[in-house]
Parts: C-alpha cells; sequence; structure tokens
C-alpha cells in the first residue's frame, strides 16, 4: 500500500511517541492518525503489525534545546522571507510531533488498546491512508485512550480535533460523527462543561459560516446528511 | 421477529420493581404509564407494566444550568446520554424461555405464564410487546377467551377468560360517561355468545334489551335484539310491553306479602323511616308473619292504637312507619297478593339456558329499584339454594344449577357498608361462588361500596376515576396497586379500561372493542323471522 513517510521515532515509550517531522514547520494535523508499520521480523508476534497513533501535538524548536531562537525579521524581510534569507534554518530548526498510541492492527483484526511494546527508535512514521483511518475508526473504543492527559496539549482539545479529522477524512460521514459524540458523551458524562467543549468543537454547524442575524446556517434533518 | 428495544435495566428490587434506562433513541413520549412492555432476561421473559417515568442527568450541573444555545447537533447528542430517562417496570408475570421457538402449544404444556418470583440481572433488555406476547398472555380468542379490547398501539385482541370471570363477583366502575353500560352489554353479551353463565339483569335504565341511542347519537342493538328468544324481557311497566317491536316477556307484579323486614330496612333512606323501624316491623311480624305489611297497610288509626296497646309498640312511630309505607302501594306494580310462581318460572328458565333481562320502565326511581332487585335475588338466591343441596346430594351433573351472572346497577345502594350485611347483594358478594351465584355490579363511586365486598370481586374493569379515594376502592386487594393508580388516572375518557384480577393474567389497559355490526355479528345475531316464533314459543315455555 502507497504510504507517505512523514517523520521519524526519536524518543518511544508505551503511551506513545515523538517523531521529528520530515517538513520544517509542518507538522501532521494535529488529532489525526499516524501509522508505524512493524515489518514481521520487529513486531512481537511473527507477522507484521501496524500501530495506530493519534497527533497531540506539534513543536518547532531549535536544535540546541538550551538556546532559545532570536529574532530575524527586518522591516522588509519576514515571514517565509525569512527562510529565504537564512537558508541555515532548515538545519539548524526541528519541527517534532508527539503521537499517543491508541491500537494496532495484527493479522488484519483492528485492536483498540496499547501494543505491548512501543515502537522501536528511528522508524518510519506515516501518513495513515483513508481506508484505513476508515476501518481504524470504525469502532469507538480508542476515543477513551485520547483522554489520557498527554502532559502537552489539553486531551479534550486533543480528542476534538481527532473527532474532526475523521469525520473530514470519511467524507463528512455524520452517522460517523452522531455515533462518536455519542460515545464521548457518555466518557463525559460526570463533567458536563468538558462534554460541551468537546462537542462545541465538533459541531458540523459550529464550522459554517454564520448568517446576519447570528444564526448558524445548520442544515440538519436534510442537506449534508450522508 | 419484530420487537422494538426499549431500553436496559440498571436497577431494581423485587418489591419495588425494575429501572430501566431508556435507549438514546427512544424518547419517553412514545411510553405510556400502564403500558404493557416485556423485559427479556437470560432464563425468563418478565411481561411487565409501566409504572413511572423519570428524566435524569449525569452530571446535575448540566441541570442547573441547560446550555442555552445548543444547536441541535448538541441537543441530539445530549438526549439519551447526559440527558437520558429511565422508566419504573413492574413484572407482573413470567414465562421460562424455551429456546427460540415460542410456539403456545409448547407454552402451554409448561403452564403458561407464572406468577414473577424473581427479577431479571441489569442490563436485560427491555422491549415492546409484540402480538406474540400478546397472545401468550391473554391467550388466542375464541370459545371462553372473549376479545375485550386492543392494546393502545396494536390490533390484536385482548382476551377475557369468561370462565374465570363468572367463577367470581365482577364490578364495572367508571366515571359517569365512561361507557359503563356499554361494557357491561359487551361482557354480557360474551358470557350469553359463551355460554359461561346464565345472566340476570336488572336494567334500571332500559339499556340493555332494545336500541337505544348512545350520547355520541349512533343507535346501537339491545341484547334482545342480537340473541333473538335466548334473552327473556321481563318487566314491571305494562305500558312498556305494548311498544312495537319492543315485546315483553312477562311483566311482574310484586306482592305485599312477599316484602320482608330486610327489604323495607334496606329503604330506610328512601322511605324516610326512622330508626325505630326496624323494632317496629318485628313486632308486626310477630302478630300477622307473612301477612304484617298488608295488615298494616289496611289498620284503621283505631286499630293501630289498638295494637301498640297491645303489642308495646310506640303509638307515633308505628303511625309514621304506616305513613312513610302507604308509598308502596301506590306503584302500580305492587299488588296486594302474589305467588311467587313468576319468579320460579324466572329461575326455572335461567336454568334452561336463558338470560332474563329486568326492565323497570317507568319505575325507574332508585326506590323502585332496590326493593324489586333485593326481592328478586332473595328469591333466585333461595332457589339456588335449593337446587345446590340437591345437587350435593345427588351429584348428577343434569343437577349441577347453571352459574348464574346478575347485574345490577348503582351498586352502592345495595352494598354500601350500612347495608351490605343485610342485603342479598352483599351475601352473594362475600360467599362468593358457593351456590354457583356471582354478582357484576356497576358503580360510579366504588368509594362508598363496602371496602370487604369490593375485596372479594374478582375481576375489576374501571374505566377513567380520577377521585382519589374512588381509585382506592377500585385497588382494594389488589397486589402492586401502585403501578395501576397511574395508569387508572390517565386513562381517556372514552374506550380505553383498565382490567385487573381473576379473569385475566395480568392488570392491563385496553381500548375496548367497538360495539357495532361487526360485533353483533361475530355475537351471531339473527334477526327474528316468523318461522322461528315456533321455536321461541317451545323455548321460553318448554316441550310440553
Amino acid at each position: 500500500m502507497k504510504t507517505t513517510r512523514i517523520g521519524e521515532i526519536i524518543e518511544t515509550m508505551s503511551t506513545g511517541f515523538v517523531a521529528q517531522s520530515f517538513k520544517l514547520n509542518r507538522p501532521p494535523p494535529l488529532g489525526s492518525l499516524v501509522l508505524v508499520r512493524l515489518p514481521a521480523e520487529t513486531a512481537e508476534s511473527s507477522a507484521s503489525m501496524d500501530l495506530y497513533a493519534v497527533v497531540t501535538y506539534g513543536r518547532t524548536v531549535g536544535l540546541d534545546p538550551s538556546r532559545r531562537a532570536v529574532r530575524r525579521s527586518t522591516d522588509t524581510v519576514f515571514d517565509q522571507a525569512i527562510y529565504q534569507e537564512h537558508p541555515e534554518l532548515n538545519r539548524t530548526l526541528r519541527t517534532e510531533f508527539g503521537a499517543m498510541l491508541v491500537g494496532f492492527a495484527a493479522d488484519g483484526l483492528v485492536q483498540q488498546h496499547l501494543p505491548s511494546q512501543p515502537p522501536p527508535l528511528h522508524f518510519s512514521v506515516q501518513e495513515t491512508p483513508i481506508e484505513e483511518v476508515r476501518r481504524f475508526t470504525h469502532r469507538l473504543h480508542y476515543l477513551r485512550l485520547l483522554l489520557m492527559d498527554s502532559g502537552e496539549v489539553s486531551p479534550l482539545q486533543v480528542l476534538a480535533a481527532n473527532v474532526r479529522q475523521v469525520y473530514h477524512q470519511r467524507g463528512h460521514d455524520r452517522v460517523w460523527l452522531d455515533a462518536a459524540a455519542r460515545e464521548i458523551a457518555t466518557l463525559l458524562k460526570n463533567d458536563h462543561q468538558a462534554l460541551l467543549t468537546v462537542l462545541y468543537a465538533i459541531d458540523p454547524a459550529e464550522s459554517r459560516p454564520r448568517l446576519e442575524d447570528g444564526r448558524t446556517t445548520h442544515l440538519l434533518g436534510g442537506g449534508e446528511q450522508i | 421477529m419484530n420487537r422494538k428495544r426499549l431500553g436496559a435495566v440498571i436497577d431494581g428490587t423485587y418489591n419495588g420493581g425494575l429501572t430501566v434506562r431508556l435507549d438514546s433513541g427512544t424518547t419517553t413520549e412514545q411510553l405510556r404509564i400502564g403500558d404493557f412492555v416485556v423485559v427479556e432476561g437470560q432464563r425468563n421473559l418478565y411481561f411487565s407494566l409501566i409504572s413511572d417515568i423519570h428524566l435524569k442527568a449525569t452530571d446535575p450541573r448540566l441541570l442547573t444550568g441547560p446550555p442555552r444555545d445548543a444547536s441541535p447537533f448538541i441537543a441530539q447528542t445530549l438526549a439519551g446520554t447526559s440527558i437520558y430517562a429511565t422508566v419504573e417496570v413492574r413484572p407482573m408475570l413470567m414465562l421460562e424461555k424455551a429456546g427460540e421457538s415460542r410456539d403456545l402449544l409448547a407454552q402451554e404444556k409448561r403452564g403458561g405464564p407464572q406468577p414473577v418470583r424473581t427479577i431479571p440481572m441489569h442490563f436485560a433488555e427491555l422491549r415492546e410487546a409484540n402480538e406474540l406476547d400478546f397472545a401468550t398472555v391473554f391467550g388466542k380468542e375464541g370459545k371462553l377467551n372473549f376479545a375485550m379490547g386492543m392494546p393502545l398501539t396494536m390490533d390484536i385482541p385482548i382476551c377475557l377468560s369468561l370462565d374465570r370471570f363468572v367463577e367470581r363477583s365482577n364490578g364495572i366502575f367508571g366515571q359517569s360517561g365512561t361507557g359503563k353500560s356499554f361494557l357491561a352489554r359487551l361482557i354480557i353479551s360474551g358470557v350469553i355468545k359463551s355460554k359461561a353463565a346464565v345472566n340476570l339483569i336488572f336494567d334500571m335504565h332500559d339499556e340493555y334489551s332494545f336500541d337505544k341511542q348512545t350520547e355520541d347519537g349512533h343507535w346501537v342493538k339491545g341484547l334482545r335484539q342480537i340473541f333473538g328468544s335466548k334473552v327473556l324481557i321481563y318487566s314491571l311497566d305494562e305500558k312498556m310491553g305494548r311498544r312495537t317491536g319492543r315485546n315483553v316477556d312477562v311483566t311482574l307484579k310484586i306482592g305485599l306479602n312477599q316484602m320482608e323486614e330486610a327489604d323495607i330496612v334496606l329503604l330506610s333512606e328512601e322511605l324516610n323511616l326512622r330508626k325505630t323501624a326496624e323494632a317496629t316491623i318485628g313486632l308486626l311480624r310477630d302478630a300477622f308473619r307473612g301477612q304484617w305489611l298488608l295488615k298494616l297497610l289496611e289498620m284503621t288509626p283505631e286499630e293501630l292504637e289498638a295494637f301498640c296497646r297491645g303489642s308495646g309498640a310506640h303509638p307515633a312511630s308505628m303511625a309514621s312507619l304506616q305513613r312513610n309505607l302507604k308509598r308502596l302501594r301506590r306503584k302500580d306494580y305492587i299488588v296486594n297478593e302474589a305467588s311467587f310462581s313468576a319468579l320460579d318460572d324466572m329461575v326455572e328458565a335461567l336454568d334452561r339456558g336463558k338470560h332474563v333481562i329486568l326492565q323497570f320502565g317507568r319505575h325507574n326511581t332508585v326506590l323502585d329499584y332496590v326493593l324489586v332487585s333485593n326481592l328478586v335475588t332473595r328469591r333466585v338466591r333461595q332457589r339456588y339454594e335449593d337446587k345446590m343441596r340437591r345437587y350435593e346430594e345427588t351429584q348428577a351433573v343434569a343437577d349441577q344449577p347453571r352459574p348464574l351472572m346478575i347485574t345490577i346497577e348503582e351498586a352502592h345502594k345495595f352494598l354500601n357498608p350500612a347495608v351490605a350485611r343485610q342485603t342479598t347483594f352483599g351475601t352473594i358478594a362475600r360467599e362468593m361462588r358457593k351456590y354457583n351465584v356471582t354478582l357484576m355490579v356497576i358503580d360510579q363511586r366504588p368509594s362508598s361500596i363496602d371496602p370487604e365486598v369490593m375485596s372479594q370481586l374478582g375481576t375489576r374493569v374501571s374505566g377513567k376515576l380520577t377521585e382519589e379515594r374512588d381509585i382506592d376502592a377500585v385497588l382494594t386487594g389488589v397486589s402492586r396497586r401502585s403501578a395501576l393508580r397511574g395508569a387508572l388516572a390517565s386513562l381517556d375518557t372514552r374506550q380505553q379500561i383498565l382490567i385487573m384480577g381473576h379473569a385475566v393474567p395480568m392488570p392491563i389497559v385496553m381500548r375496548t372493542r367497538q360495539y357495532d355490526e361487526a360485533f353483533y355479528r361475530a355475537m351471531g345475531a339473527r334477526f327474528v323471522t316468523p318461522q322461528d316464533a315456533e321455536k321461541d314459543i317451545r323455548d321460553l315455555f318448554g316441550d310440553q
């Protein structure tokens, strides 16, 4: 299956990994599903194994963590022009992203819990092909793993970002979105503020332009249902 | 099998019933108090009633600040997850599951649904009852299973087991306008058709025999028109018999000699009698035996005084008794002397399988009704006692008296706590089926009927009741009444009833069957032709 390598693992543990992105300033989208393919000989089982993880943060820093970046812009050179003016930045800066393991596929079966081994260091991180996204997100048990505190971005925002991403990747699958929203409502049943935070963030109506009178142009009950 | 899941059991006690959390797809508005539902446990099916509905939230803070600008998406997500509804469900019967095929025959072998003795575990499924469930519990229509109505949301018959129905005294209750006499007609038709019992109906308002216009304006047929000569019409009113197409078979006269002390005491209120009347009558009876009433009414003031001197009766109360009882004499149907033969013939007709309606015609005051019904019933019961004794001696099937069901309206006049011990009706209601005679009492104020009588009623059929005391009265002696209380108060005024007791396996709310052409046909209505006349004569007078 054709996949795109987007990064390399530079730190790994049972719950997730940190990878360096191949593109400066362009880590994979927050909440998107990424993939680490383990060939047969490296996987815990004899067969090959695909580990799935959800991107929990992205950041760009200098190579030397002890040295903070300094200002480079002038009145005439700013934004993208800075990178053309200082091509060495592409060498001295790095973009990394964190991802949280949410499951794996082995022997053709999708499991939504942590694999027994963390992915090996320096292995490639790949974009997950759409059909694998569909296959993996068919069940929603992985959402509860996302609620574990990942330490960087609020887990609620990661969760919301993941649902938005998958909703988009599944071709605006409204049935899936409703099911995911219900699953989240069940997970966050004791904290309705947290629940509303996520629901507002994944509400498909919220992302539409507002009408002049302030109403949104949501098309529930028709329009975009799939 | 078509069945719709509604929710899952999450809590419960055997005594208090089960709590079921509704699925997110189920709204509370789909369900009503008193609905018949099924809980499917691992081993048993539990046939249950919905007794209460609650709205709940997982996070109470959500209720204190409901989201104002929630889009439909959010509202839809919250419904059934963070905010949800539970229903209280009362298991009434249980049935062991026999694999997948629940065919009725196999179930009958195992004895059908049993009383509930346990409850299912968590997450047992609650679902709507389907046709098979109704058939399992209420049986199939036919023979002694009389289709009484339909579930509120389905078109399948709910059956009343008539043989069980006539085994005990029964009651039909409901506010006025809920169609009590219509219900009575329906049930009596069923009893006549199935031959479960013979009927004696005291028809105070002339509602049972012939055409009658209903409150919504169309005409419905009477029992005589549906069942022809199987139904005999007795009347107190001679003029009734002269109307065309409304033949009366017998005009009944009541003799003063037939009245007893208890008949008069029963009428204390209507006749305005004093407390001393009972003692005074006692004295008269001692002196004149069966002729006491006639003698009293014919006494001149001098004779009266002489009697008082001789017997020690109080002259003033004697005089007032005489004055008040003179009202009886003014009734057209009361004669000085009448034999019991007319009543005995009536009992014989009943024994031949005829059904008797006693019409009151113009004499439809409470006084007439109470006096005549009580007197006639006393005689009928005496005769039944004799028959029963004979049957006990011979033990021949031919001698067994047919079960008799006596229908009375305004039942509280006979069965209120003050008189229930003295009237024949009270006795019948209490001793139940000892002599194969049972009552069907019809009343709009069940609370004024003696609780002891109420608790003996086998089957209760009730239309809407709102008065708290009446609801309590109807539910006297019924187990798990809290579930039924709400159901009773939430019935529609028309055509919706709650049936509970001996003749149904579990209490059930239903729409009553239509009393229309289709019903007449189902009851085998025939319209009398001349050829039938001869048979009618034979039926009436027996083979001579």
